[in-house]
């Protein structure tokens, strides 16, 4: 859903492998913002997909059965905002334990920023002033860290955390996407040309960074239907 | 030198915690929302005024809008009425990122009143307790900082309350810092207010109904008054006798819009643009 930049959405909906797939919305992390539902539906507009989101702040608009509606989609999508208020109204409904069977069940799990960090087994929260570790749903063992762009005081913060004893994990810098495989990194992905993924792991007392090959997706369609440079150029900025 | 300290610092006294609930109300301009905003003015600048503590200044008020996802509508909506009253507003969101990074405790703890905006009562307790807020509310109402809030924002600080935040109306639990069960917009809700007499028929803890527009003032755990801020709006107190759900009507204060001087000075100002308008007039 970023401005202007479809490419990470067309991503996502590709990896369902289905034609047309049932996208579910969950924007709890923002209190279920009216503006970024919409956001969400123009993003993930019904001539590609079956789009629809669930708000826990207005359940009586809902589905009834929120399981049942978790459970038939093909992909569900985790908007940003503060994971610790995400992790806190999921557990209250119960999501939490639908995501980790929809998981198991084969339902493609995406997000950004708080709807990144919320798979993992850690994660590095900058939400209210210093950024610190909090626990996520675990379906990933590692640690995460978003908004890892150079001089931000998330990278610094993760490196301090990981030498503290958090486990390894993967950063992203915005506009890259971390694909996994069950729990296994599959590939790297990224709808700005410069983003990057990275590994990092504490060695003894040291903090190993690993920067991650990553795919450019404005270049991988190219073969497909070649972009003039000027407008190729516009989607990297 | 003495070891001790010659005068032992009071921070806040047991007497001192207040919570002021209320069954529901907007804070727009009706007369009936204008007092509830007027009531709410006097607490905070009681408080600053008694706290020994604190710094002198403007009483300082914060909202809580978590129950509702701390929507920025129900924030402009909170600014407006306080705006111009001779206070400090602000408001606390625990889903967006302010521009500067905010010391949760310390905003909180620097507040003579913190009020809470209704929603989902679920979430709002699921989401404090997330974040830690519960507890340093509560240090907050042992310092003597007042507690308000309606609807959600109103039952969350009794032992249970009657909520929607799954759809039906619900029974669920609090933070009980008070005693017993507040049900909100009790008559403005019937089915709120059926399954609160069915779940206290069951064995939930008795308590309270509160109409819009009606409140309870807490001091400490004792219920120390009840308000009626609208024509017919009531408070309830709820309990079994005899194995029987009994619901007794309270003897509330009336409480009504003393209309205040800013409204006064408007006035004042208009007849002046009126004075001065034909001579703008003349000009053109």
């Amino acid at each position: 859903m970023e401005a202007g930049n479809p490419l990470l959405d067309d991503y996502v909906l590709e990896a369902t492998g289905r034609e047309r797939p049932r996208v579910c919305f969950l924007p709890s992390a923002s209190g279920d913002a009216d503006h970024y539902v919409v956001r969400f539906y123009r993003a993930f507009g019904a001539d590609r997909c079956e789009p629809s989101h669930i708000s826990l702040f207005r359940r009586e608009q809902g589905p009834d059965d929120m399981r049942a509606h978790l459970l038939s989609q093909d992909l569900i999508y985790v908007g940003g905002g503060s994971v610790i208020s995400l992790l806190g109204v999921w557990r209250a409904h119960g999501i939490d334990a639908i995501l980790r069977e929809a998981w198991r069940a084969g339902v493609v799990l995406c997000g950004l920023s708080a709807g990144s960090l919320c798979w993992f087994a850690e994660a590095v929260t900058g939400f209210h002033g210093t950024p610190r570790r909090i626990g996520g749903l675990g379906l990933l063992p590692f640690s995460n860290c978003v908004h890892y762009e150079r001089e931000g005081d998330r990278r610094t913060a993760y490196r301090r955390l990981l030498a503290e004893g958090m486990a390894g994990g993967y950063a992203a810098e915005d506009g890259a996407a971390l694909h996994f495989l069950g729990a296994e990194l599959h590939r790297v992905v990224a709808s700005r040309r410069a983003a990057r993924g990275y590994r990092l792991d504490a060695v003894g007392e040291r903090v190993v960074e690993m920067q991650i090959a990553t795919t450019f997706l404005g270049e991988r369609l190219a073969p497909v239907s070649p972009l003039p440079e000027v407008l190729s150029t516009a989607i990297a900025a | 030198m003495d070891p001790l300290p010659a005068k032992p610092r009071r921070v806040g006294s047991r007497a001192a915690r207040r919570i002021i609930a209320f069954g529901g109300h907007e804070l727009g301009g009706n007369p009936h929302d204008r007092a509830v905003r007027d009531l709410l003015l006097d607490a905070a600048a009681r408080r600053a005024g008694e706290a020994a503590t604190r710094e002198p200044g403007p009483p300082r008020i914060c909202l809580l809008p978590t129950a509702s996802g701390d929507p920025v509508e129900q924030c402009a909506r909170f600014h407006g009425a306080f705006a111009d009253r001779g206070c400090e507003v602000s408001d606390l969101s625990l889903f967006r990122l302010t521009r500067r990074p905010v010391a949760l405790r310390d905003l909180l703890l620097s507040q003579d009143l913190i009020y809470v905006g209704g929603g989902s009562l679920v979430n709002l307790l699921a989401i404090w307790e997330a974040h830690d807020v519960g507890a340093m509310l509560r240090l907050a109402w042992q310092q003597g900082i007042v507690l308000g809030g309606q609807s959600a924002g109103a039952m969350c600080w009794f032992e249970a309350g009657v909520t929607k935040s799954w759809g039906p109306s619900t029974a669920t639990a609090g933070l009980g810092y008070l005693p017993g069960a507040l049900c909100v917009h009790y008559h403005g809700e019937p089915d709120r207010r059926a399954a609160f007499l069915a779940a206290v028929g069951r064995g939930m803890p008795g308590g309270y109904g509160l109409d819009d527009h009606a409140a309870l003032i807490w001091e400490g755990e004792r219920l120390a008054e009840a308000l009626s801020l609208r024509e017919g709006a009531g408070a309830y107190s709820v309990a079994v006798r005899d194995g029987e759900v009994v619901e007794t009507a309270l003897a509330a204060r009336p409480v009504r819009l003393v209309e205040t001087l800013p409204e006064a000075d408007e006035i004042a100002e208009l007849r002046q643009v009126l004075r001065i308008r034909p001579r703008l007039v003349r000009r053109a």
